[in-house]
């Protein structure tokens, strides 16, 4: 009896052993290339909201304290007078199906370099029209000075999309507040200092 | 006994995983809203269908009956891990596209069901054939479903638009219901084939 047992046991751990072995060596092997990946994608989202603007994702950031929840990465690209532009990460909570993430790029003047859709779930078809250049591009240039962050349908500035306005509301919403917590954290976030 | 022909040919029209057993209906309903989606679904789970058929035929031996659900799992679940793995590394727009369902194939009873019924009774060269039999007939299936809702859906086949500018987008098609509407007319159309033929 425990003869048969300790077969079933062996077996077990040398399947179990062969399947770690195995793993490990493509889990060495594509850990480069995912992480190139990700760096990637954080630098295509970066040229997309703060268009020209040269910066490190690795080296050029500082993390800024909430009073809720954790730490905000701001990416700032920096310039022979300081700070060129600065992106960081908003999330709208009212989306239809889910979070939205969404970076944000904006200049020290408070105007909006642009904004980039990072993830969301979306109605296929209506609401994820949102990630569409000619949607997205609306908000460049825009800043709480010159424009009403609510979408027309709800008497502000921000054109909707036909059979899709939470989207939109949402992100208008999440943008504003953005904007909001960049002017009250101003001289935090443009502050000199080295990022890491 | 037939030959090799027929373990491959099974899978594609007499066996078809999805149209007739109806297995690994999670990712053919969930991923189908394009074909390229479905695609790339069908291939990822042709490369764990066959991995896994031939690891298990080679242990068909040593492997005692009273273990073999869980090795086969380990097996199965260690090649989607390769997968997932390889995919975000090289092919890491498709990985955020399929997402969750990915590491799903681990639960995708299409593949259990072959380690079990066919792997593990079979020697190595005739479950390799039958992975990749089974898995081409997965694809097909998952374009196929992939084709229509598109088509309906979103008026494009392969991201080109093939119903005319007057077409109204059925968007029903590419949401979730419409998986399930695909799927039941494609396997009433198939079904009625197969009385026609026979």
């Amino acid at each position: 009896m425990m003869k048969g047992i300790g077969r079933l046991i062996l077996v077990l751990a040398v399947i179990c052993a062969g399947a770690a072995f195995a793993l490990s060596l493509v889990f060495a092997v594509t850990k480069e290339p995912i992480a190139y990946q990700k760096k990637l994608e954080v630098i295509r989202s970066l040229q997309a909201v703060l268009p020209g603007l040269a910066i490190d994702p690795d080296r050029d950031f500082i993390d800024v304290p909430r009073e809720e929840g954790e730490a905000l990465r701001i990416f700032r690209s920096p310039s022979d007078d300081g700070i060129a532009g600065v992106a960081f990460e908003v999330i709208a909570p009212d989306g239809y199906s889910g979070n939205i993430y969404i970076m944000m790029g904006v200049f020290p003047d408070g105007t909006l370099g642009g904004i980039e859709i990072l993830s969301h779930a979306e109605t296929p078809g209506l609401g994820s029209l949102i990630t569409e250049e000619e949607w997205k591009s609306i908000f460049k240039g825009r800043s709480l000075a010159n424009t009403n962050f609510k979408v027309k349908k709800d008497g502000g500035d921000i054109d909707q999309i036909t059979g899709a306005t939470i989207s939109p509301r949402a992100i208008a919403g999440a943008v504003e507040k953005g904007l909001r917590w960049f002017e009250a954290n101003r001289d935090t976030v443009l502050a000199a200092g080295e990022g890491a | 006994m037939s030959g090799y022909g027929h373990e491959f040919n099974k899978g594609i029209w007499l066996e078809n995983p999805v149209f007739k057993m109806a297995l690994g209906l999670c990712p053919a309903l969930a991923v189908t809203n394009s074909v390229i989606n479905g695609v790339a679904m069908g291939l990822a789970s042709t490369f764990v269908l066959v991995c896994s058929n031939t690891v298990v035929a080679t242990l068909r031996n040593v492997i005692p009956s009273k273990v073999r659900i869980p090795s086969f799992i380990i097996v199965i679940a260690s090649f989607v891990t390769i997968v997932d793995l390889t995919m975000n590394a090289y092919a890491h727009q498709m990985h955020k596209t399929l997402g969750l369902f990915i590491p799903l194939i681990v639960v995708n009873c299409l593949i259990l069901g072959r380690s079990e019924a066919f792997a593990s009774r079979h020697p190595i060269l005739r479950s390799i054939v039958d992975g990749l039999g089974m898995g081409v007939g997965f694809t097909l299936a998952l374009a196929v479903i992939g084709a229509a809702r598109e088509i309906l859906g979103n008026g494009t086949l392969l991201g080109y638009h093939v119903m005319g500018s007057d077409y109204t987008d059925m968007l029903v098609m590419i949401l979730p219901p419409g998986a399930f509407l695909a799927m039941g007319v494609l396997l009433g159309i198939f079904n009625a084939i197969d009385r026609v033929r026979s």
